[in-house]
């Protein structure tokens, strides 16, 4: 078995802790582990830190070698924080990441990275120096990396076919089925979530009728069990925009840059941003990003499912909210704390919802 | 409204100054400063610029640009106690009761059209995601020109040539707003006027460490975060020299000594901004604020040879742009510069940034034998205020202490 990288942000390559020899673990936040996390955080902070960080006071954790941690909210910069105090002897690196998309944050990003990918072979007890490596004979390090992206944007393209096929058509299951291909990708291997998907391309039971079609969005909705209870409420998943749904697994576009690190950035930071990322030029394009993926993914409503006290998605809800609106498509938001029983408490209000949009 | 209050309040201060010529007066000039800022920012024949808590105001003011954070104003309307009408408009439009008040009362002002609009915006990612976030809502909001300064929180060489390049690029932004080119010779200006500001500063926090101390609980109430509105102006200056003669006059006279200092206290991160009688009960507990947080120097002088690099080290040294590792070693430097029995965490309630770390905090401290009050109290928002919670514990606290 692989030696396993922490990592809790979307934002973190995949592909790089894999080309460094080790396995990816994004430490969700499932546990029965005590709620300990308020005696070095405040109780206001976002549910999914704190249940990370009590994952972490309670050595609910696989052996890790090290753990990646984003500079992506103020939350997430107090999880690492607080992770120095939790498990001190956890080797830990932090990367910054930039809000705004421009081409210093882009040309920034990579450099990041590249310092991500130059620990994690130092981690594996490798040396990487990509600035020293020639063109004519690239060094093996950037050889692993390219082969490990290129798994990722293969997987990338099947879980995009699963998409597809869920924005035609209702096939009960498969919105559980590829949150778990999603899963593995993030707490196991790529390779194994792409054999899953390929899978899964062609779903097993024919399509059906009689649910209402939702697109859902948030910040974090990981549990393959939620889905099944939304197609037990009435409800049809056309699409999702969650950093652990298929915003996770970006593919990176190598055509355009010979930088494969830059290539990262560009990827990662413009690609169906997380609601702490801005595009500058259009302030609150978040908003007009929803409404496009509702209707492209022939949605009749939208679900949005935010955790407790996440100000990135929180300050954003008001426009989003009105940009449905002016559209006309019909919107309510929840609001959760990552536990099924938090989902539980909204099944009459995602029932009434579904009975309101018909089918 | 707005306009009209500033305007009063310049009208009244000048006229009590007057009456003093030969004061010192260093709150009121203060005060009388910061409402002819407001004043100019609502007066609608000026370049406004909406801001994050860490923008280079110096650098702004030498453009033209009359700029301020949007924070600014939420504590403003809390003071002036109006800013409930304000959070209910934000409340009632969808923003959380959750998040921070100094936020949800600003944007409930936008919403209401009782903030001037701007020319354009400029956020930064230091102190915190949520006034980012709500930058962004005003850029959304008045469809104006946005541009953001990422702030990284790890202090290198590319982190500041990262920050510096985007400082150069903001100032061709602003140009092309202003249409008015950036003058080399007014930036010199304004960072000499910065700098003597920051010698002052540092001369007004040696004198504050004095034992007992010169200040009272009220005087340099978010001094630090405040004055760099102001520090890369001649005003600045003359109110930075006006705080420093006021202490020395202080411990010349020895006026301080008229209410018994027992207890020497640091306050973390901002003060309460409504009216609420902490300052005085702490004066009859015999307890002094000595020091703020975010009331240090933490910058090395600004060189007008670099100066985008020299307000990217300074945007980046500001406590609350580091780690909380980072910012406890900072507090614990000033515990044991200005002898403190003690600190009070007010944990700005809906404040990830400053109130997140709330535990690490109290055990940095406590490693130095510090002890802290951590009071659950939103600094904004008045209207859950448990008032006598607050002060039983507070009373407790000093109680220990003594």
């Amino acid at each position: 078995m692989n030696k396993k990288i922490g990592f809790t942000c979307a934002y973190t390559p995949v592909p790089l802790i894999e080309a460094a020899g080790f396995s990816p673990f994004r430490i969700f936040p499932e546990s029965k582990a005590p709620d300990q996390a308020g005696h070095l955080l405040h109780d206001n902070l976002c549910p999914h830190v704190k249940k990370v960080l009590n994952r972490a006071l309670a050595d609910d954790l696989p052996g890790l070698e090290g753990m990646v941690f984003i500079n992506s909210c103020d939350s997430m910069r107090r999880l690492a924080d607080a992770w120095h105090e939790a498990r001190p002897d956890d080797r830990t690196i932090l990367l910054d990441l930039p809000s705004g998309i421009n081409n210093l944050s882009l040309d920034f990003l990579s450099k990041e990275y590249e310092r991500l990918a130059k620990t994690l072979f130092k981690w594996n007890n490798e040396s990487f120096s990509p600035e020293i490596i020639p063109e004519i004979k690239p060094e093996i390090e950037l050889d692993k990396i390219k082969d490990k992206i290129a798994t990722w944007n293969l997987l990338a393209a099947s879980v995009k076919k699963i998409e597809e096929k869920m924005s035609l058509d209702y096939f009960p299951g498969i919105a559980s089925a590829l949150q778990q291909i999603i899963n593995t990708a993030a707490t196991d291997s790529t390779d194994k979530a792409l054999a899953m998907a390929q899978k899964k391309i062609e779903p097993k039971e024919p399509a059906k009728a009689g649910k209402s079609p939702v697109f859902i969005f948030g910040n974090l909705l990981f549990d393959p069990k939620v889905y099944d209870l939304f197609e037990e409420w009435n409800v049809h998943v056309t699409a999702s925009d969650f950093c652990t749904t298929s915003r996770f697994i970006t593919p990176v576009d190598t055509r355009t840059d010979n930088n494969i690190f830059r290539s990262l950035a560009d990827s990662y930071l413009k690609q169906t941003p997380c609601a702490r990322t801005m595009d500058t030029a259009k302030p609150g394009s978040i908003a007009q990003r929803i409404v496009q993926r509702a209707k492209e993914s022939n949605a009749k409503g939208v679900i949005g499912f935010i955790l407790k006290f996440c100000d990135p998605y929180l300050a954003r809800i008001p426009m989003i909210r009105q940009a449905l609106q002016k559209e006309s498509i019909p919107f309510i938001m929840l609001e959760g704390d990552c536990t099924m029983g938090s989902m539980g408490q909204q099944q009459t209000r995602i029932e009434a919802f579904t009975e309101m949009l018909g089918v | 409204m707005m306009y009209e209050h500033f305007d009063n309040a310049v009208k009244g201060i000048t006229e009590k100054l007057n009456q003093d010529p030969e004061g010192i007066n260093a709150r009121k000039k203060y005060a009388l400063e910061l409402s002819k800022l407001g004043k100019k920012l609502y007066s609608k024949d000026e370049n406004i610029a909406w801001c994050g808590v860490t923008a280079p105001f110096d650098l702004l003011g030498s453009m033209g640009v009359t700029s301020c954070f949007v924070e600014f104003v939420g504590a403003i309307l809390s003071s002036t106690q109006t800013a409930g009408l304000f959070l209910e408009e934000a409340e009632d439009s969808g923003f959380a009761t959750d998040s921070c008040a100094y936020h949800r009362a600003v944007m409930g002002a936008v919403l209401k059209n009782a903030m001037p609009e701007p020319d354009f915006i400029i956020g930064t990612s230091s102190p915190c995601t949520a006034g980012l976030a709500i930058v962004e809502n005003f850029a959304n909001q008045y469809k104006k020109d946005f541009f953001i300064l990422n702030v990284p929180q790890n202090y290198t060489k590319d982190a500041v040539k990262f920050l510096a390049a985007q400082i150069e690029e903001m100032t061709s932004f602003v140009s092309d707003h202003t249409k008015r080119p950036l003058s080399k010779e007014k930036l010199g200006i304004a960072l000499d006027y910065f700098n003597r500001s920051s010698q002052l500063l540092k001369d007004i926090y040696d004198l504050a460490k004095t034992k007992p101390s010169p200040v009272d609980n009220k005087f340099l109430k978010d001094f630090g975060t405040v004055m760099a509105l102001l520090m890369g102006t001649q005003q600045g200056v003359d109110i930075c020299r006006a705080f420093k003669d006021e202490l020395n006059h202080r411990i010349k006279t020895g006026r301080h000594h008229a209410s018994k200092e027992k207890i020497r206290l640091m306050w973390i991160q901002n003060r309460i901004q409504y009216p609420f009688p902490i300052n005085e009960m702490l004066d009859d507990l015999g307890a002094r604020l000595v020091v703020d947080e975010l009331n240090d120097v933490t910058w090395e002088p600004m060189d007008p040879d670099k100066p985008f690099e020299s307000i990217a080290k300074r945007m980046i040294s500001i406590p609350y742009s580091m780690d909380t590792s980072e910012r406890i070693r900072h507090m614990q430097d000033l515990a044991l510069a200005y002898r403190i029995d003690g600190a009070i965490n007010p944990c700005h309630w809906g404040c990830r940034q400053g109130t997140g770390p709330r535990g690490l905090i109290s055990k940095g401290l406590k490693d130095i034998n510090v002890p802290v009050l951590n009071l659950e109290i939103d600094c904004v928002d008045s209207r859950n205020l448990a008032k006598g919670q607050i002060e039983t514990r507070v009373e407790a606290f000093i109680e220990m202490l003594s």
